[in-house]
């Protein structure tokens, strides 16, 4: 309908003629370039328009004289109604002939044309008043546009969070009282994220990220870092196979102005071994339960700069001690700004970590309440997490997702043996653990005993690979900074590995009575010595681990051979098998 | 990551009397408002320079979206560099604020930081 549509009310018949005639003469440019007149419809009574209005849909109405005169209040209100949200602008004729002064103008209309007409007075009222609808009319067209779009937005918005959401139905972070976390509403399509699953041998791994940039955007590439975290951590794949598998993947999908900050962490509950992974996030902040506070500072650029990675050498690790707790953060704390443009920071952040020697535990809420009324303009993202390091809740012992609920029994494990032996350019990199544990999950009675084989042969293969191999002596873990020592040394010689071996054999046999699964780890080391000083407060720490899920564990000194042995069905079953233990007690201590 | 508009900053490029070297002052907060300004500073500069020199003396502070620019800037060069020399970025005059950002990123292992 691109004409522009007169409606004219009046009554008087020789009056409409001559404001008929007036406004055909008017013409205006329309948007094609042509000069059209407009066109008219006219009615002679207010309700014949009210019946007509609909059908002519006018953009503007003009009330000749008489009609002008007579014309109600409750009249013009419908006329104005009939033309819903568009605004139809209403003209009086005003006859002044015969008149001394102009009338005050009625209120009723917007606007009034004079009697006697002034042609070039008319023309420039039609064509500023079309000006003004066409205008009107585009802003209401783009308006509408907005809003079909913000609505299709929000719905966008909608199913985005609902995938998000999802994505942490696997986590494991509402299981455990050991863990308490805080992620801004906002935050789900803003870029951060939090993660937590468990390994098969039963270690937390926790991530906190936070993607460059915002919106939409950043939240996508969290979903193949969190799908690479729930597929690769519950197999058994190590922190950093993981890290570097997620930083090729975010390297070769992001444009090239995105990256992740992230901060990874493994707490191995039973060894109080805290590995963390810090790139480019705020330091996480290790509060000891003395009071004393360590930031774990980055040592890694953030994951998806660049396509190599020093993974390994960036990853520290801490001992962890009874009532340490870490903090972390996303940097959504240290950028709240209050109204002054004045940043929350670090520093409040740690002045009230240590302010806190009384009850720790409050230290979570106080922390948000203060960020929160910094920052009481502008609530932006922020995340923040405190683990409990030392959380009972945190050492499980069987994990939901493999439904050990039937203790040892299931189905029928088999006869069958496996040897894997790794030569030293697959000790530098190689993880056997998934590999092995993907061998036995096809076996269907394995879920049984599945984290139970996990940490044994974890703590089998580390044992072969850090003192077999690598020929670290355990007693450098006594003190803390040999705690670390140990660690960067292990980092540094394992990648410059250039001889040695392990072998792993795993058999199984099973009658009807019951069943065995041998594990056998052989190193090309020089063997257990023979006598072993005092063990440190931690050497042997990783024997007593193997014992509490092996019936039987043997090796002679001077060998670097040793034999693990499962039980299941009849015959001596885990929990009462300290008789059997017995013999393996009598061997030197482990330098595990 | 927080996006405000309420604190004034700018972007500015010249030419080192030399010649050789463009300077790219960012004063106040470097962050996502800035990246079409930051973009226009150093794309199309014909001859391009052997060194583009970002002098952050000026700037508050520096966010993700900010370091994101420096990577494009870094690619940049890497494009340049096709025909020819590679063009080098270095970060200037950084203060404690804002070189601690850049630590914590752990920048300075791409960037040269002076």
């Amino acid at each position: 309908m691109p004409s522009f549509r007169v409606l004219i009310v009046e009554s008087d018949t020789c009056e409409m003629a001559e404001l008929c005639q007036l406004i055909e003469s008017w013409e205006y440019a329309s948007s094609s370039g042509d000069t059209l007149p407009a066109s008219l419809h006219t009615s002679h009574s207010v309700l014949a328009a009210l019946d007509a209005y609909n059908e002519v849909q006018p953009h503007l109405v003009i009330f000749g004289p008489q009609a002008a005169a007579t014309a109600t209040a409750a009249e013009i209100r419908r006329l104005r109604q009939s033309g819903g949200v568009e605004p139809v602008p209403i003209l009086f004729v005003q006859d002044l002939t015969g008149l001394e002064s102009s009338p005050a103008p009625p209120t009723l209309c917007d606007d009034i044309l004079t009697k006697p007409y002034s042609l070039p007075l008319v023309q420039l009222k039609l064509a500023s008043i079309r000006r003004f609808g066409e205008f009107n009319r585009s802003l209401m067209a783009q308006r509408d546009r907005l809003r079909r779009h913000h609505a299709d937005f929000l719905q966008e918005q909608a199913s985005a969070r609902e995938i998000f959401g999802n994505l942490g139905n696997e986590s494991c972070l509402d299981d455990t009282p050991g863990i308490r976390y805080h992620l801004s509403p906002r935050a789900v399509l803003n870029g951060d994220l939090l993660a937590a699953t468990h390994t098969p041998d039963g270690k937390l791994v926790l991530m906190l990220g936070d993607f460059s940039g915002h919106g939409l955007a950043a939240a996508v590439g969290a979903v193949p870092l969190t799908s690479i975290f729930y597929s690769m951590i519950p197999r058994g794949f190590a922190m950093s196979r993981v890290l570097r598998e997620i930083n090729r993947k975010l390297y070769s999908i992001l444009p090239r102005q995105m990256f992740c900050c992230l901060a990874m962490l493994e707490l191995d509950p039973r060894r109080q071994h805290l590995r963390l992974l810090n790139a480019g996030m705020p330091s996480p902040c290790l509060k000891r339960s003395s009071g004393e506070l360590y930031m774990l500072e980055s040592r890694h650029l953030p994951l998806g700069v660049l396509s190599s990675d020093q993974i390994d050498t960036a990853i520290v690790n801490v001992r962890v001690r009874p009532g340490d707790r870490l903090f972390l953060w996303s940097d959504g704390i240290h950028e709240a700004r209050n109204s002054q443009g004045e940043h929350f920071g670090e520093s409040r952040l740690l002045n009230l970590l240590r302010e806190d020697n009384g009850d720790d535990a409050q230290s979570f809420d106080r922390i948000l309440v203060a960020v929160n009324a910094h920052a009481a303009e502008q609530h932006d993202d922020l995340s923040l997490v405190e683990l409990d390091l030392t959380h009972p809740s945190l050492r499980k012992t069987d994990l939901p997702a493999l439904g050990n609920g039937e203790g040892r029994k299931g189905g029928r494990v088999g006869e069958w043996s496996i040897q894997l032996t790794l030569s030293h350019e697959e000790l530098r990199t190689t993880d056997p653990l998934p590999h092995l544990l993907s061998v036995l999950v096809q076996m269907p009675g394995a879920v049984r005993f599945q984290e139970d084989l996990a940490i044994a042969l974890g703590e089998l293969f580390r044992n072969a690979l850090e003192h077999g191999v690598l020929e670290l002596d355990s007693a450098i873990k006594s003190t803390d900074e040999g705690f670390v020592h140990y660690y960067d040394l292990m980092a540094q010689r394992r990648g410059q590995l250039d001889e040695g071996w392990v072998r792993i054999s795993l058999s199984s046999s099973e009658g009807d009575s019951g069943g065995e699964l041998t594990l056998v780890v052989e190193d090309s080391g020089s063997g257990f010595p023979e006598v072993r000083e005092a063990a440190g407060a931690y050497a042997g720490r990783g024997l007593k681990l193997l014992q509490t899920v092996c019936e039987e564990v043997r090796f002679e000194p001077g060998s670097s051979r040793i034999e693990a042995t499962i039980r299941w069905g009849k015959g001596p079953v885990r929990g009462d098998a300290g008789k059997t233990r017995g013999n393996a007690m009598q061997n030197p201590p482990l330098p595990v | 990551m927080v996006v405000s508009d309420r604190f004034e900053s700018k972007v500015s490029s010249v030419f080192s009397d030399s010649g050789g070297d463009l300077v790219i002052r960012v004063t106040g907060n470097f962050d996502f408002n800035m990246h079409r300004e930051f973009q226009r500073a150093y794309r199309n500069v014909s001859p391009p320079p052997e060194r583009f020199l970002v002098d952050l003396s000026e700037t508050d502070h520096l966010d993700s979206a900010a370091l994101g620019m420096l990577l494009l800037l870094r690619d940049y060069c890497a494009e340049l560099g096709s025909g020819g020399v590679q063009p080098t970025v270095e970060l200037l005059n950084a203060n404690a604020h804002v070189s601690h950002i850049l630590s914590v990123s752990n920048f300075d292992r791409i960037f040269s930081i002076r």
